[in-house]
């Protein structure tokens, strides 16, 4: 996927200015997003699960070496194959390549952001196969030819009426169809290609080591029919996607579905080790797993940044962020936006490439309450503005700092969970990084809020 | 902490599991399919020791303790009822296939009338009706191996046939009772001394919110999911052993 980060402040008033209905159809759909999870996270013990996943999560990180071959070996041994890209290209080459082995025409995928982040279906369209997304929302997309916008709902931008016009252009459908009609009309389009389709590619939502078993998350039934129908599976993991046990599993799903969008659990859950067992029993006679790097470990070895890589990928961030509802995801120039985005494409990409998305933020905070592991992504923000300013990559104050800082001097909230971080980072100078605060604290020394906060202790209290 | 014996017993990137497909020298180019499979796979684990060195390691945090539901079958209903599926419990008193057969006849399936049965559902179980293959039944009838109470999921092995779980409009789905487990967790460790190639988790018809966030059901999968409660003493016996297959992959 090319990566336009860079012009995050273009494309963002492009956007807008030009599109207004983009906020629209974002706003809403992430707002309600937001309700469920909220409503969700209240039906249980939220704070002790998200606790909990963070600390499977770190422990996964440290010892990701370990729990990476035990899973390799579970996985052969289950009658899988294992491969290893460390780059995006590589990672379309071995695909390319296990799909022209198998003699494969058609492909149906399920939702991955992984393969967006490699840019999978160009290249294995490049060899003449015919690639096709069967996530509704995937599908719209691939109609229009457009990136995901949204981890979770891919199409979130786009509003039923321009999902009607589409339609009646391609599926020959009414101008009136109700949502329930146009599904199935992608239903109808879509059931022949996976009849059709010689391999099925999916993501991983986790990887489980002890047991070699890949985890997928899912609503519609694409990704269960995805891989049981073809011949081939192919699932691409990135390597952060490790739990160490099956009983952990338990927590993830729970957790995640909560996060993302609420529910108990995903509709479907497809718990895979291998291919079919018995010769003729249904499903997949091959099933493959890439374990993908592309970044990953230089994130790993940052210092703060590899607390990113606990990200289930839920969206939760995505939903209760203020600044990804004026614009949904396409601003943000590659496949990871929102607050996540912002702190993981820094990593993935590198500064230079990813800037000014550290910037992209109030940090008002919300995500790292929302987040289900916990990832301090305000905390992460301003370690990422730090090392831009060091190396000369941070905007002018002028430009992004004083319109943020009109931003939070206008919300009390937000000006004093500003404060809060600033007290959190105060003593390793991070806090200067920050435009907002330089702003209002100029040339003086930065007021130093008590510690913890009045904030945090006026919501502790209450909760 | 329970985790760190546990890490220390995962296979180390020097330990025999660890190189599964030999060493470097032993592997031929053609058992790797991108160019530089293997030494890429050398690279980026020994980049991950290098991160992981650096760090403090970290324990694992133990089991989550989620709350054990009261009721396993109260609580099964309630969640997949709320997930859009429907719960119901065959007669005790009649033949299981001649009292699913009365029940389907009685809803509107469409004009076409053929059932695809899962090769697994016992003869006294199955609905005394036409078969049609998946692709164009106008229902499935399949059996579970046990259901979820936490989160309302029907746990579904492959060896009855995967098409026919995913590919008719409405699927009846037998549930022995006494498989009915409280928590998540207690299935998955039930399940994992027996793992088959695949283990789906069914937790209520298909669903999708992609076209202006109305919920619509039955996009891929099936748009009907009807659980049938067996309370038959019989409904305990254990189903057929499920196995992994553990001989080497030939790859092609």
């Amino acid at each position: 996927m090319r990566i336009r980060s860079n012009e995050y402040r273009k494309r963002s008033r492009e956007i807008i200015r030009g599109d207004p209905a983009v906020r629209e159809a974002v706003t809403g759909a992430t707002l309600a997003f937001d309700r469920n999870r909220k409503q969700a996270y209240e039906e249980v013990d939220a704070d002790a699960w998200r606790r909990w996943a963070e600390g499977v999560k770190n422990h996964v990180l440290t010892h990701l070496d370990d729990y990476l071959a035990e899973a390799e070996a579970k996985l052969e041994a289950n009658g899988a194959r294992v491969h290893w890209a460390a780059d995006a290209q590589e990672a379309r080459e071995i695909v390319t390549t296990l799909a022209e082995k198998a003699s494969v025409k058609s492909i149906v995928k399920g939702k991955s952001m992984l393969t967006e982040e490699i840019g999978l279906n160009s290249a294995l369209e490049s060899v003449g196969i015919r690639v096709c997304e069967t996530d509704l929302g995937e599908y719209i997309l691939q109609l229009l030819d457009e990136p995901p916008s949204h981890i979770l709902g891919p199409a979130i931008h786009k509003s039923l009426g321009e999902v009607r016009r589409l339609f009646a252009d391609r599926l020959g459908t009414s101008s009136e169809d109700s949502p329930n009609a146009l599904a199935h009309a992608a239903r109808r389009e879509l059931r022949d290609a996976f009849v059709d389709a010689d391999m099925g590619i999916s993501g991983a939502n986790f990887v489980v080591a002890e047991t070699g078993t890949v985890v997928l998350i899912e609503n519609e039934g694409n990704i269960r029919l995805a891989t049981s129908l073809p011949r081939v599976h192919v699932a691409l993991a990135g390597i952060e996607k490790l739990l160490p046990r099956m009983s952990d599993v338990a927590g993830f799903l729970q957790l995640t579905a909560r996060a993302g969008t609420g529910q108990p659990t995903g509709c479907f859950v497809s718990l895979i080790q291998g291919p079919a067992a018995q010769p003729g029993d249904d499903g997949p006679e091959e099933v493959h797993v890439v374990f993908v790097d592309n970044g990953r470990t230089a994130v790993l070895e940052h210092e703060h940044a590899w607390e990113a890589l606990r990200c289930v990928r839920c969206g939760a961030c995505l939903n209760v962020c203020p600044v990804y509802r004026q614009t949904g995801g396409h601003a943000y120039g590659w496949v990871y936006s929102g607050p996540i985005g912002s702190v993981l494409d820094p990593g993935l990409l590198g500064l230079r490439e990813a800037m000014p998305l550290p910037f992209a933020s109030t940090l008002c905070g919300a995500c790292t309450d929302a987040c289900p592991v916990r990832i301090p992504i305000p905390e992460l923000l301003l370690r990422w503005r730090q090392e831009a300013q060091e190396q000369g990559l941070a905007p002018k104050a002028e430009g992004l700092a004083l319109a943020a800082l009109a931003g939070v001097a206008s919300r009390p909230a937000l000006y004093r969970l500003a404060g809060s971080v600033a007290s959190r980072l105060g003593a390793t100078g991070a806090g200067r990084a920050l435009p907002v605060l330089r702003e209002w604290s100029g040339d003086r020394a930065a007021p130093q809020p008590s510690r913890p906060t009045f904030r945090r202790l006026w919501r502790d209290g209450i909760e | 902490m329970k985790g760190k014996s546990r890490a220390r017993d995962a296979p180390g990137l020097k330990g025999a599991a660890a190189e599964p497909r030999g060493t470097q020298g032993e592997l031929g180019a053609s058992e790797s399919p991108g160019s530089a499979g293997h030494s890429s796979r050398h690279r980026v684990l020994a980049r991950i020791s290098r991160a992981v060195a650096r760090r403090e390691k970290r324990a694992h945090p133990g089991q989550l303790q989620t709350p054990q539901p009261p009721d396993p079958v109260v609580g099964f209903a309630r969640r997949f009822s709320d997930s859009g599926g429907r719960v119901v419990t065959a007669n005790r008193e009649r033949h299981r296939g001649e009292w699913l057969t009365t029940f389907m006849k009685g809803l509107n399936l469409g004009a076409t009338v053929g059932v695809a049965v899962g090769t697994d559902v016992p003869p006294e179980m199955r609905p005394n009706m036409p078969e049609a293959p998946p692709d164009r039944a106008a229902a499935g009838v399949v059996l579970a191996w046990g259901a979820i109470a936490e989160t309302g999921s029907l746990i579904l092995e492959p060896g009855g046939g995967r098409a026919v779980q995913l590919l008719p409009p409405v699927l009846f789905i037998w549930v022995p009772v006494g498989r009915i487990l409280g928590r998540m967790e207690d299935a998955l460790l039930e399940l994992q001394t027996r793992l088959p190639a695949t283990v789906a988790l069914h937790s209520g018809p298909s669903k999708s919110a992609d076209i202006g966030r109305t919920v619509v059901t039955g996009v891929h999968g099936p748009g009907r999911c009807i659980a049938v409660l067996d309370r038959t003493p019989s409904s305990l016996t254990p189903l057929r052993a499920l196995s992994v297959r553990t001989e080497a992959y030939q790859h092609r």
